[in-house]
């Protein structure tokens, strides 16, 4: 089913936790939306739940306008961020309470938990009580008990912020498994980056109540289109700057910064004498680098270093309080540098990209 | 398992055990012994068995134990309706009604029963009204009789039903019910499936309240002149002091009171235990906002609630201000007579009241505090017997207390020779008993909240461990225990059960003169103690409202 939101805002008191948001998520899809805490995604998720009733604007479901219909028709799938099971039924009782309500025979109440069970991996579980399974089994029951009714879109509310590290990582992928296997269209909330990248097909990236970008995870990750999405997603180092050219036939800008000018990729929205920021991810920077025609430079200082297993992290300070983030792969085949080391930083124009101040 | 390290610890531990054993334990203990034995002091069932095949005392038990659940239904539609109401919905005045759930912190039930024979008795203003102005022959039997017992019991026990299940209902977490909004569970559908369930162990603990207290309590019926009943039987047989069968059956029925409200609790701790499921937090709700119609029903049951519940005050107010009041709906001649009488002329009431209260109170501190504290934050041997023992406490009528004490501590103590019942320092420690579990749960709750981290961050910053007592745990934790001890001050001087048993000639506390005085005809003495009375749980429930700022629900429970 295809979701359309059209203007949509929800006011609590004098705050507007969602500010006229426009989406459209396309059938099957699983969409993302990413922000911190207080940004408002939670609340667009019961707007389209049906737990709220927007206040201006209108949310339709494959063209036709839902704002008034009570949540239980809307043939929505929920999973609360924290599993919300009743405690005081049965896992099957939990998962068959929707179906009871609707006056279901017996039997096929049986079949239809039966096969949902089958898909979660709870079969055997049914006659257990909430309180009687981990986190990841009563996440299942939460997923089983959305999916019985066969909805034609499923709301995942966080469903993963109880869980422990790594069977966050195993459930997610199962998530996305049973997700591409029912082809069900599935709206996803979350503030982990990492899991709205990995299993997301579109992701819309929500702050203040609004939404401000939408895309596909690798566009998102390497084209943000404002500051907020650069800083928010990953790590980025971000230098303000003003654009001294804009030469089309080599496709590249070059911006004037405070430690040079430097080239960047060319971006069609620019003039000169513009402001921009330039964006550089601290993978795409080497250290001791050599000059080349397609590479930027800069010298500067190592102020801290870590060891992370797999990566080394450099912070090095090209000017007195400006600090570049620098992440070195293979660290099997490289000593840490010391802290003190001069040091020549070159990151190609490539990958450095230049986005509005707004 | 670890003992209390240093010797005052165990000292002060073995005190509080020695307390218990001596005044909760062995009291107990000896009114089953009693009902065990015959008068040459030989093991046998015959007590029990002459209950058993006395029709009078089967009546009696099957009377009791069905007035007892009437008393449950009926408090328990109007307590979660009236809960329902209050937490989960708009409408206007709803704040204050919510000051109906208080009323009967401040209408202790003798003064209650009295209210309500003064309006609603044969002679009472309503069927003066009906006979003179609406023509009706014979009055109509409101109060006399078990429909009495239950109406007095039902207005005085609902807020109780209402205050548990409040706070049951207030830590249903919200996304539980909008699950089942999700799946299609509607209205009373949703309230039946999903929130009901959720607040059973509030709600059984209120019912189990409702149930003891009403089992348990004799001075309604007599007042009322309803005999036939369990724990009236145990108070007549106990007064008489002439036929020692008898008087031995009052101590059968006394430990059958609290037989059945040790199975009674019992039961219910089971059952709680396996249905414990609301978080410890309070969880936000959006009320919902009634309709015209709706609103207008609720506001006119609350308000019919409310004037209900006023009926005692009102008839005690008039009654305690009218000279000569009969056959005419309020008092012709007014007069403070009736007060001076029992507060200038015979002072001992009140005097007695603050301070056989006052000395029970501090007991219970004494007593309390530590035992939260061990509850709270040790790993003693016993803490869950100690535990039991205060819910215990809770459950057991005061009637049995009462009677436990004639016949535990009737024995002459050495050097002194005097038995302790025969010195008035035995009030302060019954009320002490009978309210400690006010006190350790008021603390108890109030330590659970200092969460041990903060202290072990002191530890950690250098502070010594009486240091941390008085730097971190007491600037925390003293608004309970002072909420728990004004309240356990607040029904001291409303106790008429146990103390009755107990008061010689001098000893009289406000509760007891209102009871003599109303037995022996002096209506209006005992009305114009009542009023006082209420004044003075009124201003103790205020401040307890305001050093508390919140509802004190959470105690009953």
């Amino acid at each position: 089913m295809r979701i359309e939101i059209r203007n949509v805002t929800k006011r609590f008191g004098s705050m507007a936790a969602v500010n006229e948001v426009n989406l459209s998520i396309q059938e099957g899809e699983l969409f993302t939306l990413l922000g911190p805490s207080g940004c408002g995604k939670t609340t667009l998720l019961r707007l389209i739940a049906g737990f709220y009733t927007p206040d201006e604007g209108e949310i339709r479901f494959d063209g036709q306008r839902v704002n008034d219909v009570p949540p239980h028709e809307r043939g929505i799938g929920m999973v609360f961020q924290n599993f919300a099971l009743w405690p005081h039924m049965t896992v099957f009782e939990n998962v068959a309470y929707g179906l009871k309500l609707r006056g279901i025979a017996r039997a096929e109440i049986a079949a239809r938990v039966g096969a949902v069970f089958d898909k979660v991996k709870l079969s055997g579980f049914g006659d257990r009580y909430p309180g009687q399974l981990s986190g990841g089994q009563q996440q299942r029951v939460a997923l089983a008990r959305a999916l019985v009714l066969n909805p034609k879109i499923l709301l995942l509310d966080e469903p993963l912020s109880n869980l422990d590290a790594k069977i966050r990582v195993q459930v997610r992928q199962e998530i996305r498994k049973l997700q591409k296997e029912l082809g069900i269209t599935t709206m996803y909330v979350t503030h982990d980056q990492e899991e709205a990248l990995t299993l997301s097909d579109r992701i819309a990236v929500f702050n203040q109540g609004k939404v401000f970008q939408v895309g596909l995870p690798k566009d998102l990750y390497e084209r943000p289109a404002n500051r907020f999405v650069a800083d928010f997603i990953g790590i980025n180092n971000l230098i303000d700057g003003v654009v001294e050219a804009v030469e089309t036939r080599e496709r590249r800008l070059q911006v004037k910064t405070a430690l040079g000018v430097w080239s960047a990729l060319f971006d069609e929205r620019f003039k000169v004498g513009d402001r921009c920021v330039l964006c550089i991810r601290p993978e795409n920077a080497a250290i001791d680098g050599e000059a080349a025609a397609d590479r930027n430079l800069v010298k500067g200082r190592i102020t801290f270093a870590a060891y992370l297993g797999n990566t080394l992290r450099y912070d090095v300070e090209l000017a007195p309080g400006f600090v570049f983030k620098v992440d070195v792969r293979d660290p099997w085949h490289h000593e840490l540098l010391p802290t003190g080391s001069a040091v020549t930083l070159t990151f190609a124009r490539a990958s450095t990209v230049a986005i509005p101040v707004q | 398992m670890k003992l209390p390290r240093t010797i005052p610890s165990a000292l002060g531990f073995g005190v509080i055990w020695a307390f218990l054993i001596l005044f909760v334990v062995y009291p107990l203990f000896r009114i089953f012994y009693d009902a065990f034995t015959d008068e040459a002091g030989r093991l046998t069932l015959v007590n029990f068995f002459e209950f058993f095949t006395d029709s009078f005392y089967l009546r009696s038990l099957w009377q009791s134990m069905v007035l007892g659940v009437a008393a449950v239904v009926t408090t328990s539609v109007i307590g979660i309706a009236v809960a329902f109401l209050l937490i989960r919905c708009e409408f206007p005045y709803r704040n204050l009604f919510s000051y109906l759930t208080m009323l009967p912190l401040i209408l202790p039930p003798l003064v209650g029963v009295l209210g309500f024979v003064f309006i609603l008795g044969r002679a009472g203003s309503v069927n003066v009204i009906l006979m003179d102005w609406f023509g009706m022959e014979k009055p109509i039997n409101f109060m006399y009789g078990m429909q009495g017992v239950l109406l007095v019991e039902t207005v005085h026990l609902f807020p109780m039903m209402t205050l548990s299940v409040l706070d049951a209902l207030s830590k249903v977490d919200p996304s539980l019910e909008e699950a089942a909004q999700g799946v299609g569970a509607k209205g009373w559908r949703r309230f039946r499936d999903i929130t009901l369930p959720l607040t059973t162990p509030g709600y059984v603990s209120g019912a189990l309240l409702v149930f003891i207290w009403t089992f348990a309590d004799f001075v309604t019926p007599l007042v009322l002149g309803v005999q036939d009943l369990l724990a009236p039987q145990a108070y007549l047989n106990i007064v008489q002091f002439v036929d020692r069968r008898i008087f031995r059956m009052g101590i059968v029925i006394s430990a059958l009171l609290v037989l059945l409200a040790i199975v009674f609790v019992l039961a219910a701790r089971q059952y709680v235990a396996l249905k414990d499921y609301s978080s410890l937090t309070y969880s936000k709700i959006e009320r919902r906002r009634l309709g015209p119609v709706e609103r207008w029903l609720a506001v006119g049951f609350l308000t019919l609630l409310l004037v209900i519940s006023f009926i005692p005050q009102v008839g005690v107010m008039f009654a305690a201000v009218g000279r000569g009041w009969a056959l005419t709906p309020i008092p012709v001649v007014y007069t403070l007579e009736f007060f001076r009488q029992v507060s200038i002329e015979t002072p001992k009431f009140i005097i007695n009241s603050f301070v056989f209260s006052g000395l029970a109170v501090v007991v219970c501190l004494v007593v309390g505090v530590p035992m939260a504290w061990i509850l709270g934050r040790t790993r003693a041997p016993g803490r869950n017997t100690m535990d039991a023992l205060t819910t215990l406490i809770l459950a057991i009528p005061g009637t049995a207390i009462g009677i436990a004490y004639i016949r535990a501590f009737n024995y002459p103590l050495p050097l002194i020779d005097i038995p302790l019942t025969g010195m008035w320092i035995i009030l302060p420690l019954v009320l002490a008993v009978r309210r400690l579990p006010y006190t350790v749960r008021g603390s108890h709750s109030s330590l659970l909240l200092v969460h041990k981290s903060m202290e072990e961050a002191a530890e950690n910053v250098g502070a010594s461990k009486p240091r941390v007592f008085w730097d971190i745990t007491v600037p925390l934790v003293w608004k309970g225990i002072l909420v728990g001890a004004l309240f356990s001050f607040l029904t001291s001087i409303q106790e008429a059960s146990a103390t009755i048993f107990l008061t010689l000639g001098g000893w009289e506390m406000m509760p007891v003169g209102i009871f003599t005085f109303y037995i022996a005809g002096s209506q209006s003495q005992a009305a114009a103690l009542g009023v006082i009375l209420i004044a003075m749980c009124a201003f103790s429930l205020y401040v307890v409202n305001r050093i508390a700022g919140t509802r004190v629900g959470g105690l009953f429970g």
